[in-house]
């Protein structure tokens, strides 16, 4: 930006072929002043001159000398990463060899010694957990891991420009079938790969149009209505009074009445920052497509009609006006800001899903806390569950070198089969994950989910993994932020859900 | 004679007066003008959950007073130390490299009359109006490929991109430099190289401080060509640090990032003060010459 | 005397410049391969690549001028394009005419004009980044405490707290360039006018202004194109919202670039790109040729 600041045109357009006559005082001035200047300077400060040099010259020395120490001292200055250091540069050796010895490497998994694994982490959240587990593996194993994590919102961005480098993951995620998609050229063929292998079911599996296997689900996941029972029960409800869409516009909206009384909220803030957005331009808005989609029995479209946008717009509303904060700020309220309140108990419910369980379980017992599904008065109400499945799909890229990508697969492997593995995502991440040798997870919603499949409620799938674009969301989300404060209409929102469906898909058919 | 004294003693009167006025007017601007530094000092100061944005101008009190808390959080949990290590380095490194490798080219550019040093010149011109739009992708391939993706060796492609306005700047002057200086150290027999070193670079040195400070504050402040250049799995700089607590880790944690903040800009004001006379007379010679 | 002296000079310089363009692997060469590294060879693929379909640049397949075509579709563009011509006007007019303004009271000798131009001064050398989210801060604080909708869905607010923030950190420093083109303007220049009989008024308008149009033409192109290219504080303070519609062209070229995803998507971004930079060179040349003209006026 600074750069153009000193651009001075006098002199461009003196050297340009625009001839424009000019007159310049100031610099004829000015530089008058100046050979007046070094003129002097010449005759007083011959002395001057010598030094001025030599400070320059030492000046230019010792950059010199921090330079070379700079890269000398690189990799003690990565600190926490030397391993990946000396990776990089082995790597960077086994790379130019790799062609030439691409026949012996091509079985994957077979030896993993010299590859390295760059995973470009999805899940903010778990990034602590994430990056002990790597370094859990290298101690192990002795193989380079790194765990970089993109900031929330901002995976698409980070991805696109890491996967145009060089030093590109070799392992990062596709969020379905529509991301799949865009990354389909980079995703390895993960067929007969072990980890596929190791899934519960073949759903898991991600697969393109030829049945060919390109992501695995790590994750299953599931989201509803978290409520604090204890919260609830002070206003005289438990949650067996809430069953319908009826009952919770009944017991938020009574709560809402009597809120000085009771000293908290029915709904934690809808927070609309971009940290937070996601709850409910992705994962709310998935009910309005899971019912269409259930109604005219299909499992993605081109075209969404919106028929149950009005349920979209009831359950919005009531989480907007049954909060403890003028629906007005909520484009700045924060993912923070809504945990805070549910954790301060300044709010019953709270939507959001498994992925929270660590750090709600800090604060509260599991006795404490449930989830319940979220209603929105559509479907059979009462055989509704909670909104499981995943939208985390592991892929590895199949441009890596035959190492890295054999090195990759066997982390993976490793991740969901080994103890530490599997505990670290279990306990420390709270995940679900659909391997057979996958550990119980002690997560509470995750058990109510299994509760609830039990007991004969129909989970609702997760069809936002069909969302036409990134795009898309945003505009959503943008949409529904101004609808929260005045400042839009529904209809605004109607289109940006059903107009810009059909849109965003035409582009991505460009 | 008295009357005109009087008219003159009057007139200074009333000049003395508007002056004071002047005088309280920019004051209480001034006040305003730094009024959001000192917010962002007061904000950092407060607990996270205090931080809202209808409680951003509140005083911290007794219970919402963090202490520094907030920046001992910001400063280990972002590793911001050497975040900011590693911005100071490519700055120095960046604004040192450019210096010298412009200058030089820009005295060749003035004194040689070929083609090739004509061609130079007009495309560090045209470089100067290209957007970063126009060649972040490919520039940043390019980076990667040739491994110029440390903070130790990005200086090159600093010097690249900041090549245009720097030797622009010394060619400028340079051109406007009389030959005789030059033809005497010649004839006493100084090679070109010596001759650049101790005749030229020395008379320069009102052009070196103005290219040095633009090109400073441009590399110091640089958000985008280190995001897309810079190897992310090590190394950050400062702007990316305080880009990284938004949304980053699942959360938005204001509070260290406003401790942050002040970190980030202490030092640039406190430099600034210290050499505000060179840094102002800079852009001046800077913005007049040219 | 003087054509022997002459000639004698062109000898001496011509000697010069044979001994100097023999080092020309030390002068010029770091120079080039860097120039060539970070400028030359990037512009060069990047048309190019503005003609190609491409995720990354192992697969890349020509696609003509289809890129160019596709620019519209996404209809981001245009009003990204709207937004930064009547920014980059309002900016340029509010930053000159205050930077003026200051100057000009700044130079008539007041108490406390150091310190005044040290604080003025001092934004500047704040990054766009951190500039951005100091007045997000401030601007959502004060919308919330005054009722109104807050930066991320107040278009309005944004377009005002992006020309808020450019005035903040501008302002100081095209004061300092127009203090020091006042300065020049001389004293005696002035004096002869007061003595017959000029207003304050005439001798600023007649006067001040002429003589510093130099630096009222180095003030509004850099203004001009600081706005026109501005990103970092559009990134940072607004980040495009509400829907976009304060999105100015270089966010909205970075967007398309890094932010959708589908292999489409890269080239129409490099192609907008360069629109963009052909816009710039437009506008640069037609702000360069109308000030010059009214400083050879004057």
């Amino acid at each position: 930006m600074k750069k153009g600041d000193a651009i001075f045109f006098s002199r461009v357009l003196e050297t340009l072929p625009i001839t424009i006559p000019t007159t310049l005082p100031e610099t004829v001035l000015y530089s008058v002043q100046r050979q007046k200047m070094f003129i002097e300077n010449r005759k007083d400060k011959g002395e001057m001159k010598k030094k001025v040099v030599s400070v320059l010259l030492s000046a230019a020395m010792i950059t010199a000398m921090l330079a070379g120490c700079g890269s000398k001292t690189e990799a003690p200055a990565g600190g926490d990463a030397p391993a990946s250091e000396a990776g990089a540069e082995a790597s960077a050796e086994a790379g130019a060899s790799a062609e030439a010895g691409a026949s012996e490497a091509a079985a994957p998994a077979a030896s993993a010694g010299e590859g390295k694994v760059y995973y470009l982490n999805f899940k903010p959240e778990a990034d602590e957990q994430w990056q002990t587990l790597a370094a859990d593996y290298t101690k192990e194993t002795g193989v380079p891991v790194t765990v970089v994590t993109a900031a929330s919102g901002e995976y698409e961005t980070t991805l696109q420009s890491e996967m145009a480098k060089s030093d590109a993951p070799t392992m990062f995620q596709v969020n379905g079938p529509v991301g799949l998609n865009n990354w389909i050229d980079y995703c390895y063929d993960l067929t007969d790969a072990d980890i596929t292998k190791g899934l519960t079911s073949e759903d898991y599996a991600l697969k393109d149009s030829d049945g060919v296997v390109r992501g695995v689900a790590y994750v299953i996941e599931s989201y509803g209505i978290i409520t604090n029972k204890k919260l609830l029960q002070d206003a005289g409800y438990t949650t067996d009074d809430i069953k319908s869409f009826d009952d919770l516009k009944k017991v938020a909206e009574d709560i809402t009445a009597r809120k000085d009384e009771l000293g908290f909220a029915a709904f934690a803030s809808t927070g609309m920052d971009s940290s937070s957005d996601w709850r409910f331009k992705t994962h709310l808005a998935n009910l309005p497509i899971y019912f269409e989609y259930q109604a005219d029995g299909i499992d993605k479209t081109e075209a969404i009609k919106g028929t149950y946008l009005d349920n979209y717009k009831n359950i919005f509303d009531l989480y907007i006006n049954n909060s403890t904060c003028d629906p007005k700020e909520l484009s700045a309220k924060t993912a923070d800001d809504a945990r805070n309140e549910f954790l301060d108990g300044k709010a019953v419910f709270y939507q959001n899903g498994s992925w929270e369980y660590s750090s709600l379980s800090e604060k509260y017992s599991d006795d404490d806390i449930t989830m319940i599904p979220i209603y929105v008065g559509a479907g059979d109400e009462a055989k509704q569950g909670l909104c499981t499945g995943t939208e985390n799909y592991w892929c590895v890229n199949a441009e890596a070198s035959e190492e890295d990508i054999a090195a990759t697969l066997a982390f993976m492997n490793w991740c969901v089969t080994s103890e530490v593995g599997t505990k670290t995502m279990a306990e420390d991440m709270g995940f679900t994950i659909p391997f057979t040798t996958a550990e119980a997870s002690p997560n509470v919603f995750v058990k109510q989910d299994a509760d609830n499949t039990a007991a004969g409620l129909k989970p609702v799938s997760w069809n936002f993994t069909t969302m036409p674009s990134e795009e898309w969301k945003n505009a959503l989300g943008s949409a529904l932020t101004a609808y929260a404060a005045g400042t839009g209409s529904w209809d605004d929102v109607k289109s940006a859900f059903v107009d810009n469906w059909a849109t965003e898909y035409s582009l991505n058919a460009q | 004679m008295a009357v005109a004294n009087m008219e003159k003693k009057q007139e200074s009167k009333k000049t003395r007066m508007i002056n004071l006025i002047l005088t309280v007017v920019f004051s209480l601007f001034c006040i305003i003008y730094i009024y959001p530094i000192v917010m962002i000092l007061m904000n950092s100061l407060k607990i996270e959950s205090a931080i809202s944005t209808s409680t951003a101008f509140d005083f911290p009190k007794a219970e919402t007073f963090a202490g520094i808390a907030n920046y001992i959080y910001g400063v280990t949990k972002m590793d911001f130390l050497s975040s900011f290590f590693y911005s100071l380095f490519i700055t120095v490194s960046s604004v040192v490299l450019i210096i010298l490798c412009c200058s030089m080219c820009a005295w060749y550019i003035s004194r040689v009359n070929t083609l090739a040093s004509k061609a130079m010149y007009y495309l560090c011109i045209f470089s100067m109006v290209v957007p970063f739009q126009m060649v972040m992708f490919t520039l940043a391939k390019t980076a990667d490929t040739l491994k110029l993706n440390t903070p130790f060796n990005i200086c090159i492609i600093y010097l690249g991109f900041g090549a245009g306005l720097a030797v622009f700047m010394f060619t400028g002057f340079m051109k406007s430099m009389p030959l005789e200086i030059e033809e005497a150290a010649m004839i006493d027999g100084c090679s070109p190289i010596q001759m650049f070193f101790r005749v030229v670079m020395p008379i320069t040195k009102p052009t070196t401080i103005s290219t040095a400070i633009l090109e400073t504050m441009w590399v110091w402040n640089d958000y985008l060509l280190p995001t897309l250049v810079l190897d992310i799995k090590k190394y950050r700089t400062i702007p990316m640090d305080i880009q990284y607590f938004r949304g980053s880790y699942g959360s938005v944690q204001m509070a260290p990032m406003m401790a942050c903040i002040v970190i980030t800009i202490i030092p640039v004001i406190l430099l600034y003060l210290f050499c505000q006379k060179y840094i102002i007379e800079g852009v001046v010679a800077g913005a007049v010459k040219g | 005397m003087l054509p022997a002296r002459f000639s004698e000079n062109r000898k001496a310089e011509r000697q010069m410049e044979k001994s100097v363009r023999k080092y020309w692997p030390v002068f010029l060469l770091p120079t080039l391969i860097a120039f060539t590294i970070g400028f030359l060879w990037p512009f060069v693929w990047g048309i190019y690549l503005s003609f190609c379909k491409f995720n990354t640049v192992n697969k890349v397949t020509f696609v003509g001028l289809s890129n160019y075509s596709k620019i519209m579709l996404d209809n981001t563009f245009v009003h990204a394009f709207g937004f930064t011509a009547l920014f980059t006007v309002a900016s340029t007019l509010l930053i000159n005419v205050l930077a003026f303004l200051i100057a000009v009271l700044l130079t008539r000798g007041i108490k406390g004009t150091n310190i005044f131009r040290t604080i003025f001064f001092m934004p500047n050398l704040i990054g766009g980044i951190v500039l951005g989210y100091i007045w997000q801060i401030l601007l959502d604080g004060l919308l919330s405490n005054w009722g109104l909708p807050l930066l991320a869905l107040n278009e309005k607010a944004g377009f005002a707290g992006l020309l808020i923030l450019m005035g903040w950190q501008q302002i100081g420093y095209m004061m300092i360039i127009y203090i020091a083109g006042l300065q020049n303007v001389s004293p005696d220049l002035i004096e002869a006018a007061e003595i017959d009989g000029a207003t304050p008024w005439q001798i600023l308008t007649k006067i001040k202004i002429p003589m510093v149009m130099p630096s009222i033409t180095i003030c509004t192109f850099l203004t001009l194109t600081n706005s026109f290219k501005l990103f970092d504080q559009n990134l940072s303070l607004t980040g495009g919202e509400p829907a976009k519609k304060s999105q100015m062209l270089a966010l909205n070229i970075y967007d398309t670039f890094y932010a959708r995803s589908g292999a489409q998507w890269k080239g129409i971004g490099q192609a907008k790109a360069v629109v963009f930079f052909l816009l710039v060179v437009v506008i640069a040349l037609i702000q360069l040729r109308a000030t010059r003209t009214k400083e050879v006026q004057a």
